[in-house]
């Protein structure tokens, strides 16, 4: 059985989450790769002031799931935990954490990096971001789509 | 800042909108009707003298706001896309929540109609009730948030509803209940930029309407009914069948949830 779990929620989230639940006594774990995504106070205008994350629920939750899941597939791993916030987020607050526990290193590293790039690209969430300036929606990234192909050759 | 209603000579007028773009706009307001909690016992049952309080002041609501500028001196006639008048009971605090929300494109806010119709819909609840009860109150109307326009979205310090973090039909912050369609059909989505750009979020096509039952079939039904929704043929747009990503050749069958959306950037 695949160890994953998946969170989408409004509420904040532990910047350690899933860190000592995972571990929880276990000793087969040799490597343990989180990445935190957090709110910057500049992007596509200085001086943002917060964002709101919409998604479309259902759907976000069964994608967050299948990524999880290819990972799994792809390297040996024993725990994967996703959470990503959505509503509204200021700046530094964190916005998504994903941990990935393997016996060996190269293989968390490579499954976190994976995991990442495929919700860039494919998980629904849309980020406005509101600046002294005004309000805009993020705009998709070309580099965004790059990094996720770079899965698909290898 | 300036009062845009007064002129130069500090005269009221009309300001000229004329010039400015048109925008996606969504205005949310809210008040409270205080009452006696036997007063509320009585509207929950459906037992007062003149009948069902709240189907009577949401309709009130939703005629006042389309009525607005007949009701205040300097607001512009606007052909609104979509007004919501909602009530939620409170039973600790026994008032009536009522919120409205205004939505259109055009060249001008919306705040005054969602105002009105929260205004009128608590006077309505008012002439409902005071039969039983004079001591009614009705307190706290106020714009609770704003979306689009020159002057950006605004959002009411200390307002509760959770952003619009789900898409689609119902309250913002609420999972949308999924209802079955009324004939063989689809409920088609429009998602984040898209529901904004389009200003609407939900649509619903009958199967007879498609020329083929596929997403291509259905863009050009939405296209025919509206030429705003050509945009759905953009490069960018994505497409989801049942949550499910899909391509214009994608067969659609009744019942289907299609939801359109532009390119994710979360994370």
């Amino acid at each position: 059985m695949a160890d994953i779990e998946i969170r989408v929620q409004s509420n904040a989230f532990a910047i350690t989450y899933g860190y000592p639940e995972t571990l929880n006594g276990r000793t087969d774990i040799g490597a343990v790769v989180s990445f935190t995504g957090l709110v910057r106070d500049f992007n596509e205008a200085p001086e943002v002031t917060g964002l709101s994350l919409e998604h479309y629920p259902g759907m976000t939750e069964k994608t967050l799931h299948a990524i999880a899941e290819q990972a799994w597939q792809r390297w040996p791993l024993q725990a994967v935990r996703v959470v990503h916030r959505v509503g509204h987020l200021q700046p530094g607050d964190p916005i998504v954490r994903v941990l990935v526990a393997s016996a060996h290193r190269r293989d968390a590293f490579q499954a976190c990096d994976f995991i990442m790039d495929l919700l860039k690209t494919e998980a629904p969430f849309w980020k406005k971001e509101h600046a002294k300036s005004g309000d805009y929606w993020v705009k998709e990234r070309h580099t965004d789509q790059a990094d996720a192909q770079r899965w698909s050759s290898s | 800042m300036n009062l845009t209603h007064l002129n130069a000579h500090g005269e009221a007028h009309m300001v000229d909108v004329t010039d400015k773009a048109e925008t996606s706009r969504e205005a949310v307001a809210s008040g409270c009707v205080f009452m006696q909690p036997a007063t509320l016992a009585l509207l929950v049952e459906g037992g007062l003298p003149k009948g069902d309080v709240l189907a009577t002041a949401r309709i009130a609501g939703i005629q006042a706001a389309k009525r607005t500028h007949e009701l205040i001196p300097l607001c512009h006639a606007l052909a609104l896309s979509k007004v919501s008048v909602d009530f939620l009971i409170n039973h600790e605090q026994h008032c009536v929540e009522v919120s409205a929300t205004c939505r259109l494109t055009g060249r001008t806010g919306v705040e005054m109609e969602a105002l009105t119709a929260v205004s009128v819909a608590c006077l309505t609840l008012y002439d409902m009730c005071k039969a039983v009860d004079k001591t009614m109150q009705i307190e706290a109307i106020r714009l609770d948030s704003k979306i689009g326009g020159k002057s950006g979205d605004y959002r009411r310090a200390g307002y509760a509803s959770e952003a619009p973090i789900v898409t689609g039909e119902g309250e913002t912050g609420e999972v949308s209940l999924r209802e079955r369609c009324p004939t063989a059909g689809v409920r088609v989505k429009f998602l984040a930029e898209l529901r904004e750009r389009l200003a609407t979020s939900e649509s619903f096509v009958s199967l007879d309407e498609l020329p083929r039952r596929d997403i291509a079939g259905l863009k050009a039904v939405l296209a025919q009914r509206d030429p705003r929704f050509a945009l759905l043929n953009e490069q960018r747009i994505l497409c989801a069948i049942n949550q499910v990503m899909a391509n214009d050749t994608a067969r659609i069958t009744d019942d289907d949830e299609v939801a359109f959306f532009p390119p994710v950037t979360g994370g």
